[in-house]
C-alpha cells in the first residue's frame, strides 16, 4: 500500500499534461476575457458591480493560469501553500492599506 | 562518490536538483508579485482618492488594442505549455517549435504596445510633456501609473523572450532533454507570470468604465 502510495507521488511530480488540457485551458481563459469586456463595455450603468466582476474574473483566470498552465495541480503540496501564503499576506497588505486610507 | 538522493552529473563536481531549481524560480516569483502588488496598492489608493479622474482617464486607453494584447499572452501562455509537454514526451522539435510561437507572440505584443504608448506620447500624456503637465491631478496620476505598470510590464516581456530565445539555443544544441527540462519549465514559470499581471492590468487600467 504504501509503496503504491509512493508510486502514485512520483507519478505526480512528473505528470505530463497532454496538449488536449492545455488548450481546453485557453478556452476557458478566452471565454472569461469576452465575458469581462463585454461586461465593460455593455453595462456601463452598473459602475461599481463591473469593477468588482472585472476583479473577480481577473482573480479566477489567475487561478485557472496558476493551476493548470503552472503546473500547480500535479506539483507538490507545498506550492500550493506557498501561492496561498503570498496570496493572504498580499490581502493583508490591501486591508491594512485601504483602513489607512479611509480613515484619514 | 555515492549520494544518497539526487543524481551526480558526471564529471561536474556538483548534483542537479530540479525540484529545488522550481521551488528557487518559485521564490524569485513571489518577490514579483509582490513589486506588482506595490504598484496596484498605489492604484488603488489613488484611485480611492480621485475616482471621476481615473474613469475619465481610462476612456483615453484603447480596448480593443489592450483586448487583442490578453488575448495575444493567453495563446503565448499556452504554447509555452505546451512546449514543456512536448520536451517531456521527448520531442524536441515541437517544443522549439512552440517556444518560436511565444517568442512570436512577444514580438507582437510589444509591437501593438508601441502603437498605443506612441498615440499617447503623440497626445502628450507622457510623464514631462506639457499637455501631461497641465493635466489635473489625478489624470496626471492615472497617465503616471499608465506608464510606469505597463512599461515595467513590458520590461518583463522583453527579458521573458530574451529567457526563451535561450531555452530554443539550448534546446537546439541537445542541452534540454526528456530527461533535462528545467530550463523550459522554469522559462514557462516566468513567461506565466507576465501573463497573470496583465490579466491584473487589464481590467484595472482599461475597463473600468
Amino acid at each position: 500500500m504504501e509503496h503504491q502510495n509512493e508510486q502514485q507521488e512520483h507519478k505526480q511530480t512528473h505528470h505530463i499534461i497532454s496538449y488536449k488540457e492545455h488548450f481546453s485551458t485557453l478556452v476557458a481563459l478566452l471565454l472569461l476575457t469576452v465575458l469581462t469586456v463585454s461586461i465593460s463595455v455593455f453595462g456601463a450603468e452598473l459602475r461599481s458591480l463591473s469593477v468588482a466582476t472585472a476583479l473577480l474574473i481577473a482573480s479566477v483566470k489567475a487561478l485557472v493560469v496558476a493551476y493548470y498552465f503552472m503546473h500547480l495541480k500535479y506539483d507538490l503540496k507545498i506550492y500550493r501553500w506557498l501561492v496561498l501564503l503570498v496570496m493572504v499576506l498580499f490581502v493583508v497588505f490591501l486591508v491594512l492599506t485601504s483602513i489607512e486610507y479611509l480613515n484619514r | 562518490m555515492e549520494h544518497a538522493t539526487g543524481f551526480v552529473l558526471p564529471n561536474s563536481g556538483h548534483n542537479r536538483d530540479a525540484e529545488a531549481s522550481k521551488m528557487g524560480m518559485w521564490l524569485f516569483l513571489f518577490t514579483e508579485l509582490l513589486l506588482f502588488g506595490g504598484l496596484f496598492l498605489v492604484y488603488m489608493v489613488y484611485r480611492m482618492l480621485n475616482p471621476e479622474a481615473f474613469l475619465l482617464s481610462s476612456f483615453e486607453l484603447n480596448i480593443t488594442l489592450g483586448t487583442i494584447n490578453t488575448v495575444v499572452l493567453l495563446v503565448s501562455s499556452m504554447t509555452i505549455a505546451m512546449s514543456i509537454t512536448a520536451i517531456m514526451r521527448g520531442d524536441s522539435k515541437k517544443s522549439v517549435l512552440l517556444l518560436y510561437l511565444t517568442l512570436a507572440a512577444s514580438v507582437i505584443f510589444m509591437i501593438i504596445k508601441f502603437f498605443e504608448w506612441s498615440a499617447k506620447i503623440n497626445y502628450g500624456y507622457f510623464p514631462g510633456m506639457e499637455v501631461y503637465q497641465n493635466l489635473p491631478d489625478g489624470e496626471s496620476l492615472f497617465f503616471f501609473l499608465y506608464f510606469f505598470m505597463t512599461g515595467l510590464h513590458a520590461l518583463h516581456v522583453i527579458i521573458g523572450a530574451v529567457l526563451i530565445a535561450v531555452v530554443i539555443y539550448r534546446t537546439q544544441k541537445g542541452l534540454v532533454t526528456a530527461q533535462k527540462y528545467t530550463l523550459t519549465e522554469n522559462a514557462g514559470l516566468y513567461w506565466h507570470l507576465v501573463d497573470l499581471i496583465w490579466i491584473f492590468l487589464f481590467p484595472l487600467l482599461y475597463l473600468i468604465h
